[in-house]
């Protein structure tokens, strides 16, 4: 029984020092704690269901499923932004002004779009990036060389910029 | 010198330590890479701006709490796939038993008519919902091992092939780089495993959900579905040892790459076909209306083994392996991939903490 006690001592190790990077990553996507909070817990749970705590590459699947997940989530779920950003608004950022709060909405709005439009590889690199991960996380978790980070980062921001612009024109 | 990389560029907005060495005395002396540097680090700022957010402020307790007490996250089947997850127990036994019920699984839905011997691969999307479904179906009878599975480690592939009734374990022709030398065979004697369906059991479980059974065929209650696996053979690459007080998990190594090869799964059913036992299953609440469609999709269900993917974490293709048609899992981020295949009456498995397209070599070229 020793194991068993070991392995769920593991996850929680691990549940303590990923799970506010998981929110975060999410929380960039989708721009919801509540949903990012709900994106994250799925995420654990799925990997408590078939991986070791232990295992050396349980953060870097952490954040990639974190990335994917909510990117998903946010194809999946257009329809719904509207609230969620509102929601959003009303909870972070109650001192802004109201004309502030309409711009920075609408961007959130249109920038949100343009990631859903994005292919998930460069999304994802995007999104974790934003989050903090440093270039080694980022390349761990999508699997390529960390050399590719720069080049990657780089032809991301130009397809997020042309998406978002597309957004707007259109 | 050439003008510098957009990526490299990029890095050097990122980290002022990139800007070091030949890279930095270029851009010192080129007025066109000090022009895309901004124009970089402009692009990179801006999206930053873009992607932000107000930061998600969590409490962590709560948090796994909420994890630990949500029911999905018991493992499926009640059992881990111990090839992500070493503990303490043999590894390999686990193994067999995570085989034979992923088996019992996906054989009821494959097989059509009462015997089921598959000639080849296909895959079926499969989500954690699905899974979860699929798992109730223990309340559903009793799962009992009419042949106990017998595992061994061995140190050579004769003895491994003795174990496993004389099947040959499959030779890797050459090993990619970074893949320990260090080898550990394995053998398993064919094992049996009946799972017996109660009428009884189902309703109880049914209403204990709040839920009420799909109209049964006449003959289910106590009709049987009998899974045979094995027998099988494989080698393990890596080191496998555990440590001296077998508690610590973090010191146990994961398996880099298992190449095995074992004789295709049969299923048996009494009373009702395989085909009623199928159609029940999938008539059951909680399954997925992509999941049914899937199966019922699948040609030749009879001769057709399928492996359940998990659409959200793993991709699938199909490949063509030593001629015939196979599937290729996972991805060249060398987190994990596996090759399966079915040939002349075996299955065939290369899998591991490996590129894709190192998997597919040692595939085709396996002996």
């Amino acid at each position: 029984m020793t194991a068993v006690r070991t392995d769920d001592d593991a996850f929680e190790a691990l549940f303590t020092s990923e799970y506010g990077r998981v929110v975060g990553i999410a929380n960039r996507v989708l721009a919801d704690q509540h949903e990012a909070e709900d994106v994250a817990q799925e995420v654990f749970i799925d990997f408590h269901r078939l991986h070791s705590a232990s295992a050396d590459y349980a953060p870097a699947w952490l954040h990639r499923a974190a990335a994917h997940a909510s990117l998903n989530r946010l194809r999946g779920a257009r329809r719904r932004q509207k609230r969620e950003f509102a929601q959003a608004i009303e909870e972070g950022e109650r001192t802004l002004d109201p004309q502030k709060q309409v711009e920075m909405d609408e961007d959130r709005r249109r920038v949100r779009e343009a990631l859903g439009r994005m292919a998930p590889k460069p999304a994802a690199v995007l999104v974790l990036r934003a989050s903090g991960l440093s270039y080694a996380e980022v390349a761990q978790a999508l699997g390529v060389g960390i050399s590719q980070i720069g080049t990657l980062l780089r032809r991301a921001e130009e397809t997020l910029r042309k998406e978002v612009t597309r957004g707007t024109s259109s | 010198m050439a003008h510098l990389a957009d990526g490299t560029l990029r890095r050097m907005v990122d980290d002022p330590d990139a800007k070091v060495g030949a890279d930095a005395a270029h851009l010192e002396s080129c007025a066109e890479c000090q022009a895309r540097f901004e124009a970089v680090s402009d692009d990179a700022r801006s999206i930053s701006a873009l992607l932000a957010v107000p930061e998600a402020r969590v409490d962590v307790g709560r948090a796994f709490a909420t994890v630990m007490g949500a029911p999905q996250a018991r493992p499926a089947l009640g059992l881990r796939l111990p090839f992500f997850r070493p503990s303490a127990r043999p590894l390999t036994l686990a193994f067999v038993a995570a085989v034979a019920a992923a088996a019992l699984v996906v054989v009821a839905f494959a097989a059509n008519g009462f015997f089921f011997k598959p000639t080849t691969v296909k895959t079926v999307p499969i989500t954690v919902a699905d899974i979860e479904a699929l798992s109730q179906l223990a309340n559903y009878g009793t799962l009992t091992w009419t042949k106990q599975p017998e595992l061994q480690a061995t140190t050579s592939a004769a003895d491994a092939a003795a174990i496993a009734g004389g099947l040959q374990p499959p030779v890797v022709a050459k090993l990619p780089a970074g893949v320990s030398t260090t080898v550990t065979y394995g053998g398993m004697s064919e094992a049996q495993a009946t799972f017996t369906f109660s009428a009884a059991k189902a309703a109880a479980s049914a209403a204990a959900q709040g839920k009420t059974l799909p109209t049964m065929p006449a003959e289910m209650d106590g009709a049987t579905l009998t899974i045979t696996v094995g027998p099988a053979v494989g080698e393990v690459y890596g080191n496998l040892s555990n440590p001296a007080n077998g508690a610590d998990t973090n010191t146990i190594n994961l398996p880099q790459l298992i190449v095995a090869r074992s004789a295709a799964p049969q299923a048996t059913a009494t009373k009702v076909s395989l085909t009623q036992f199928e159609d029940y299953i999938l008539a059951q609440p909680g399954i997925s209306d992509q999941l049914k469609n899937a199966i019922k999709a699948i040609g030749d269900p009879s001769t057709t083994l399928l492996i359940p993917v998990p659409v959200q974490y793993a991709t699938s293709a199909q490949v063509t392996v030593q001629g015939v048609e196979g599937v290729a899992l996972g991805d060249n981020t060398g987190v994990g991939s596996g090759v399966v295949w079915v040939k002349n009456g075996s299955v065939y498995v290369v899998a591991g903490s490996i590129k894709q397209s190192d998997a597919l070599d040692i595939a085709n070229n396996l002996k």
